[in-house]
């Protein structure tokens, strides 16, 4: 029986998507079997940051619908055999969703992966509520910015009240995600401190990810972030990655790590 | 880049505090109970019984450890009233 973890956010554009995928490969990585789920009905992106949008067929509104069987649905990752993938429909929209439906297919997937990992549509959409019913736990992705994290607030609010764990009287589990986190600004006092974020969210942290030009490179070629070793951020998701399998991986302070006293001397002279 | 020479706040504490705030009303207005809406229709049913009724607002408030429900009722002292 493995774990369902649902990769939420509150508005759009703070890096769900490439969070889910760096982060199913890096449990790959960790030699668990791990499947990541397009949840994100019209907004077909996974497949593209995984670099498996010409191998996509059937769709999980086909599989849902029983259009297609599961294992037709399924592709194999080209980079990491623990990993598997199951794209989102493209024409359909969100509103597809039931909840029986969702309930049915979590619980296959649950039977045969050691991690389920659903990259969910953003919290003010349509289609959230059905994303989240059934995990087990919860990724909170923010930006340090204070839109990212107020809508954040609600999503966990709504995360709390549909949560069928939480109808059971059970909790929750969620982690927070700082993504794009620039230690210059936070430096600077431009850009809000993770401590803050945490104190405001009131949830547990399970890792911060520097701001990378490396993320974006990597989307171009469909290869994720995590593969590439230099990569500041790549390297963010493996701890996290790591964290996720139960190891103890010490939280790395990038907020102070990067900025090196030459530069900053040079900086004050610009 | 010497603003903090002076003394200016920094626009990372400006966001804590304006994020604090912001967080905190919208956490009130999510404790809006299911049933309001329902329960505001039978108190206005009621208080018709004896007097006209403008409006009826109803809050749900926390202090400490008690929570209470404010019930306003706005009279209308012209306003239609059943028997």
């Amino acid at each position: 029986m493995g774990i369902v973890i649902a990769v939420i956010s509150g508005k759009g554009g703070v890096g769900k998507t490439t969070a889910t995928a760096n982060l199913g490969l890096g449990i790959a990585m960790n030699d668990k079997n791990c499947i990541v789920v397009d949840f994100d009905i019209g907004q077909r992106n996974l497949d593209m940051i995984l670099g498996l949008e010409n191998r996509v067929v059937y769709d999980l509104v086909q599989v849902m619908d029983g259009d297609a069987k599961l294992k037709q649905a399924i592709i194999k990752s080209k980079v990491n055999e623990n990993l598997h993938f199951l794209a989102a429909s493209q024409s359909k929209d969100k509103s597809v969703l039931e909840s029986k439906k969702v309930e049915k297919l979590v619980a296959e997937l649950r039977e045969s992966y050691d991690y389920v990992i659903l990259d969910s549509p953003a919290g003010i959409e349509s289609g959230f509520e059905h994303t989240i019913e059934f995990a087990d736990a919860a990724i909170v992705v923010v930006n340090p910015e204070v839109s990212s994290i107020r809508d954040a607030d609600r999503a966990i609010g709504i995360l709390d009240s549909k949560s069928q764990k939480v109808k059971n009287g059970e909790e929750v589990a969620k982690y927070l995600i700082i993504n794009r986190i620039s230690a210059e600004m936070v430096q600077s006092g431009e850009m809000l401190k993770s401590e803050d974020i945490l104190n405001i969210l009131n949830i547990k942290l399970v890792g911060k990810v520097p701001e990378d030009k490396g993320v974006v490179d990597a989307s171009n070629q469909g290869k994720p972030v995590i593969l590439d070793k230099k990569s500041e951020a790549g390297q963010a998701y493996t701890r996290i990655a790591g964290r996720l399998c139960g190891q103890k991986v010490d939280m790395k302070d990038i907020e102070i790590s990067n900025v090196g006293l030459f530069k900053k001397i040079t900086g004050m002279f610009r | 880049m010497f603003d903090w020479l002076f003394g200016k706040k920094d626009s990372a504490s400006i966001a804590k505090d304006r994020l604090t705030i912001a967080i905190m009303s919208d956490r009130d207005s999510m404790n809006e109970l299911p049933f309001m809406s329902e329960m505001k229709a039978e108190i206005v049913e009621v208080v018709k019984k004896y007097v006209g009724v403008r409006a009826v607002e109803i809050k749900k408030e926390v202090h400490g450890d008690l929570e209470a429900l404010s019930i306003d009722v706005e009279l209308d002292p012209n306003g239609e009233k059943l028997n």
